[in-house]
């Protein structure tokens, strides 16, 4: 199907096209930033030399960080506690959701189990309690803190969007396969899920892009770097020091350490996982607007 | 189903509920065991028979490469020599950096879950001990401390241990640091100088002409008119250091302050004797006018308070002066000389006040502090791990370059606080001939002269009397010319200059301002910095002042005044 | 009924999430009792005196307190409406493109700032409105005196709100798109048929449609309006701009960091809670009333 081709209709492709590049151009410039920082040399990139383009070319700093055992550990913390974590996100999304869109009739209690949900997505009792919780379930410097913490408190938010997913399709396909005979498990598998591929894919992601990202817990619940997540690996890099309670031995080990270009190197590594899992991800949305808003 | 997970659930809740409250509370029983261990002699170095094991809090950046393969945070020269020692296995109940370490100690305060020692700043000591959290270390200290470390903690006049001392108990184990690092000095771009034959500063009034010379002369010679006269702070930084911190302030105006007598952030004698905070004393409004002066001017970075990093500048020769202590070259002094070779920053201890005099303000030599869980069945292990340090910093045992001091477990710093000045004349002595190594073989304390005597010549070239960068040879060791770079130029103002230093009265917090000091310190920040960058009118000091004292300034300054009365 | 049978069902297959909300989310909230307390580590929650009101009335009574709720109101507020209209705008210009190519491009570019964190994007934004940075370069062009952006305590929460935008709006894009896919396309030939041009194909196919998302996001998105961003102002801000920029959550950090004042914080966390979960509650109500549509 062919819309008019009308002069009114081609201007406001042109505007719409020019503007959306240019939004989309200032959306580049910070990874562009970091990775022509990385390329840099070191006394550049720490004058403030390197904007647009590398300083000094070189690769000096991602040939170091083969070298760094600790990056990789912390690489490999992250990726098992995503998989993990996207994936039980998944299950307990899938198993919530479903029931808590049915109607109070059909599930009773639905809403009062609905604002129990509202209220631990809004209230917290602060880190004190949540350390000393994770401590008597001796998951300190385990992984599962990592994965069950954080997931819990990004739950709600992307049941609720589930179940109004869930909620907003046909009642007819309920009653279709009640027809046919289908239990609640079989509706769910092979009715609800398939059909929710777009909303599951964004809380999915949503997931992934939480635990790849956190980095407080880390620092809470691991006593040592070798357990440490990559982003609280790096926010090591950035954190801000003090030098008023240092002597000038401690501050020069970290002015040492401090190598900008070698910080950036490692950042923009650390940013390629999610820009590489993305599109993968994105196949279903495109897809599904491909299919679902204009035709050629 | 339904049924049955309600009570399990309820049980799984009151597990948790009584664990981990109890866990808070079991801690206040048994008091400790001392009867046994006073029967023995008292050994600072003694070896344990059975093996002790101690965990510990520690400062580690986990970005650090430095330890030699198949090293560990856990298991590197310090611990073995430890463990061969003092038979004393050591474990990390965490390991952070920065503001991280200060929020890893805060929680483990709050939830009472502390390792059996750490290193503390003066805020969590206070706390600790209000608390009740941390043991008495005063017989500790009495008993074991090692001659070489007591003397450097007494010869504080009584500072270091009135740091600790709580109801007459010594309740932490004070580190000493030398007392250059509070005392501010003027670094300036002396290439810039000569080039437009000006001298260094000595008024406050040459100050402003230098200022303008760099920023209006052209001094780096590209055409443009893009130097800055004077570096301020930068984001986040602090405008002058103050009694909480009153050391290695970079960046900062404290000379300035000084220049005109005002000492803000210190707790100063009035005019009645009696203590007054010198934020609000009219020598600070005089101050604050000045600088507001310059800075409208254009004389100081017209982006201090907002720039994310006050020594890109500096380091890209831009910038052609600055205020901090003696140790540049460890920060923005080296890559500057990297970036431009001639790059030539010289220290003096100016400007001086209308009385021609250079009058700094003085730090406390204490800012870190040992603490021991209460009940922890060996308290006194902490002070054998520091006198172990200390002994084996002298004989030099420890290689620095299989992993740095930061790895000795509650590693703090004890220098004698006259390091750098003593330091400096002996390296001056060394490079004229007068002496050698061997002439300084009872100076024990200073651990690192020894080092320093021998490589200064493979980096300092002749004239010896110069110190001008194009005297220097950095390249033959960076690391070498860093600490001496330092000493030499950095120190020498330190040695060559007659000045008496002004001590705050105090240099820890009151009961009081554990509850109002945030408050009162914001206002004070945001009112000062508006003043000098023009976004408010000078007189908002004068308000600033009422509400200061209104806000609860008056009554932490009667506390103040009750405490020193004591 | 067949499906009477189902709610035990139902019931199993919410049992793994609530269990896993209340270990994680419930338990901990014991803390809460910090704030009515005169809280003594050594002593612990079961032996620490009790202070009734005392720290919430001394947390009203403090100016700073005042000044930091409306700074956060403002932001946070800012923050909500913008966050929801520009991802809206930017989906709905997205649809309207027809290259394909160039808006699977563009759709994979605009979320990579949502990736980086603030501690990145902090430094890199003040560069681009520093002194002689490319904005002021820009300005320059146009006769203007160089101006410190960030030093302007009336522009800073501005800033904060077009720096944050830039950041999430491509982001957020993704919820709008997943919910463009849910349009049936055969709606789109139908109006082409009875021969709506392009915006009112919009008006009255495309906006409704995803309505309903456009609801539930405000909604929950009401819940964080004390939420400003702590990692964003605490890398953006400075003292020029307490009084127009200083937020709950950076003041509680500087108080609980760098003075313990642990009851304190955990006052103004509840209080923080309470209002987040009353708005929820009105705005729930409302959306019921006006709209007809129980969002949870």
């Amino acid at each position: 199907m062919v819309r008019d081709r009308t002069f009114g209709n081609r201007v406001t492709d042109i505007i719409l096209i020019v503007v959306l590049i240019g939004i989309t151009l200032s959306c580049i410039l910070p990874i562009w930033y970091t990775l022509s920082l990385s390329l840099s040399s070191n006394s550049a990139a720490a004058a403030g030399k390197v904007w647009l383009w590398p300083v000094d070319f070189n690769l000096n700093a991602y040939a170091q960080i083969l070298n760094d055992n600790q990056f990789f550990r912390s690489f490999w913390i992250s990726t098992q506690r995503v998989l993990l974590g996207v994936t039980l996100n998944f299950i307990m999304v899938v198993l919530m959701s479903y029931p808590l869109s049915r109607t109070a009739k059909e599930l009773k209690g639905r809403n009062v189990f609905m604002w129990i949900l509202i209220f631990t997505m809004l209230f917290n009792g602060g880190l004190i309690p949540l350390y000393l919780t994770v401590k008597e379930l001796n998951m300190l410097n385990s992984i599962w803190a990592l994965v069950l913490v954080g997931g819990a408190q990004t739950l709600v938010f992307n049941v609720i969007l589930t179940m109004n997913f869930f909620r907003n399709l046909p009642k007819e396909l309920d009653e279709a396969a009640l027809v046919d005979g289908a239990g609640p498990w079989y509706i769910l598998f092979k009715i609800y899920i398939p059909l929710a591929v777009p909303v599951l894919a964004t809380v999915s992601l949503f997931s992934i892009v939480y635990h790849w990202n956190e980095f407080l817990y880390g620092l809470i619940f691991m006593s040592r770097e070798q357990f440490y997540p990559l982003q609280t690996y790096i926010q090591q890099l950035v954190v801000s020091v003090d030098p008023s309670t240092m002597s000038e031995d401690q501050y020069r080990r970290l002015s040492e350490l401090s190598n900008r270009t070698l910080d950036a190197a490692k950042i923009f590594i650390a940013m390629l996982p999610v820009l590489i899992v993305y599109p993968f991800l994105q196949r279903f949305f495109i897809h599904g607007i491909t299919l679902g808003s204009v035709k050629e | 189903m339904k049924n049955k997970s309600k009570p399990l659930a309820l049980l799984l809740a009151c597990f948790l509920v009584l664990g981990a409250c109890s866990n808070t509370t079991n801690n206040t029983p048994a008091a400790p065991e001392k009867s046994a261990e006073s029967s023995e002699p008292a050994d600072p170095f003694g070896r344990y028979e059975e093996p002790v094991q101690i965990s510990i809090s520690i400062e580690i950046d986990p970005t650090d490469n430095e330890l030699p393969p198949g090293d560990t945070p856990l298991d590197n020269q310090y611990t073995r020599q430890i463990k061969e020692a003092l038979n004393v296995d050591v474990d990390h109940q965490f390991a952070a950096t920065g503001q991280n370490l200060r929020q890893r100690i805060s929680l483990a305060i709050a939830s009472n879950d502390l390792p059996d020692a750490m290193v503390v700043n003066a805020v969590e000591l206070r706390q600790l001990v209000e608390a009740d959290q941390i043991a008495d270390l005063t017989e500790v200290y009495e008993r074991y401390a090692s001659p070489d470390i007591k003397s450097i903690i007494e010869n504080t006049n009584g500072a270091a241990l009135d740091a600790v001392t709580f109801d007459g108990k010594i309740m932490a184990l004070p580190g000493v640091q030398a007392n250059a690092d509070g005392i501010h000095l003027l670094w300036i771009r002396q290439d810039w100088l000569d080039k437009l034959n000006l001298e260094p500063p000595t008024t406050m009034a040459e100050l402003e002409d230098v200022a303008r010379a760099f920023v209006e002369d052209d001094p780096d010679g590209n055409g443009k008119r893009d130097t800055i006269g004077i570096t301020g702070p930068e984001s986040g930084g602090k405008l002058y250091a103050n009694f909480l911190e009153s050391k290695n302030n970079l960046y900062g105006f404290d000379p300035i302050f000084s220049a005109h007598d005002a000492f803000p952030g210190y707790w100063l004698e009035g005019e009645d004797g009696s203590p007054v905070y010198g934020s609000i004393l009219p020598e600070t409004r005089e101050a604050l006018a000045n600088l507001r002066d310059l800075y409208s001017k254009g004389l100081i970075d017209p982006e201090m308070g907002v720039r994310n990093k006050a020594d890109e500048p500096i380091i890209a020769g831009k910038s052609g002066m600055f205020f901090a202590p003696w140790w540049m070259a460890y920060g923005p002094l080296t890559n500057a000389v990297k970036n431009d070779p001639e790059a030539n920053w010289q220290a003096y201890a100016l400007p001086l006040n209308q009385n021609g005099e250079f009058r700094p303000h003085a730090a406390t030599p204490s800012t870190e502090f040992v603490v021991v869980r209460k009940n922890y069945e060996h308290p006194e292990v902490p002070m054998k791990l520091l006198n172990n340090l200390f002994k084996n910093e002298q004989e030099n045992t420890f290689d620095p370059s299989k992993g740095g001091p930061g790895y000795y477990p509650l590693r703090v710093v004890y220098a004698p606080s006259d390091e750098i000045e003593f330091t400096v004349k002996a390296l001056r002595d060394v490079l004229a001939g007068n002496k050698t190594a061997e002439d300084f073989a009872n100076d024990k304390a200073y651990k690192l002269l020894p080092s320093d005597i021998a490589s200064i010549k493979t980096i300092k070239k002749e004239p010896y009397d110069s110190m001008d960068i194009s005297t220097w040879n950095p390249e033959a060791n960076w690391g070498a010319w860093t600490r001496a770079y330092s000493i030499m130029v950095g120190g020498r103002p330190l040695v060559d200059t007659e000045f008496e230093a002004v001590s705050s009265l105090l240099y820890e917090q009151t009961p009081l301002m554990e509850s109002r000091w945030v408050n009162l310190r914001k206002l004070e920040d945001e009112t000062f910095l508006r003043i000098i960058m023009g976004a408010a009118p000078l007189e908002t000091f004068d308000t600033f002042v009422e509400n200061w004292k209104r806000q609860g300034g008056d009554q932490i300054t009667q506390e103040v005044k009750d405490a020193l009365a004591q | 009924m067949r499906m009477k049978g189902f709610a035990k069902h139902y019931y199993l297959m919410l049992i793994p999430g609530f269990l896993w909300l209340f270990v994680f989310s419930i338990v901990p909230m014991f803390g809460i009792i910090i704030s009515f307390q005169y809280f003594n580590p050594g002593k612990g929650i079961l032996g620490s005196d009790w202070a009734g009101l005392e720290h919430f009335k001394y947390m009203f009574l403090l100016k700073d307190t005042q000044e930091v709720f409306s700074n956060t109101l403002v932001i946070a507020s800012m923050k909500i409406v913008a966050n929801l209209i520009a991802p809206l705008l930017f989906a709905l210009m997205l649809n309207e493109l027809r290259l394909m190519i160039l808006r699977r491009w563009i759709q994979t570019i605009v979320y990579l700032p949502h990736f980086l964190s603030w501690v990145i994007l902090g430094g890199i934004v003040l560069d681009l409105f520093s002194y002689n940075g490319p904005v002021n370069q820009l300005t320059a062009l146009f006769g203007f005196q160089p101006k410190l952006f960030f030093a302007d305590a009336q522009l800073f929460p501005f800033l904060v709100v077009g720096s944050d935008v830039w950041k999430e709006f491509g982001f957020g894009t993704i919820i709008y798109l997943a919910a463009l896919t849910g349009i049936n396309p055969a709606m789109y030939e139908a109006a082409n048929i009875d021969g709506a041009g392009r915006w009112r194909s919009l008006w009255h196919i495309t906006l409704p449609g995803i309505r309903t998302t456009a609801v539930l996001l405000t909604v929950l998105s009401l819940g964080n309006v004390l939420n400003a961003g702590f990692d964003q102002i605490f890398n953006l801000y400075n003292p020029l701009v307490y009084s127009t920029g200083d937020i709950i959550d950076t003041w509680v950090y500087r108080t609980g960091l760098l003075n313990l004042q642990y009851e304190l914080a955990t006052a103004v966390g509840l209080l923080k809670s309470v209002v987040g979960f009353l708005l929820i509650s009105v705005s729930y109500y409302l959306a019921y009333r006006f709209v007809n549509y129980r969002i949870f």
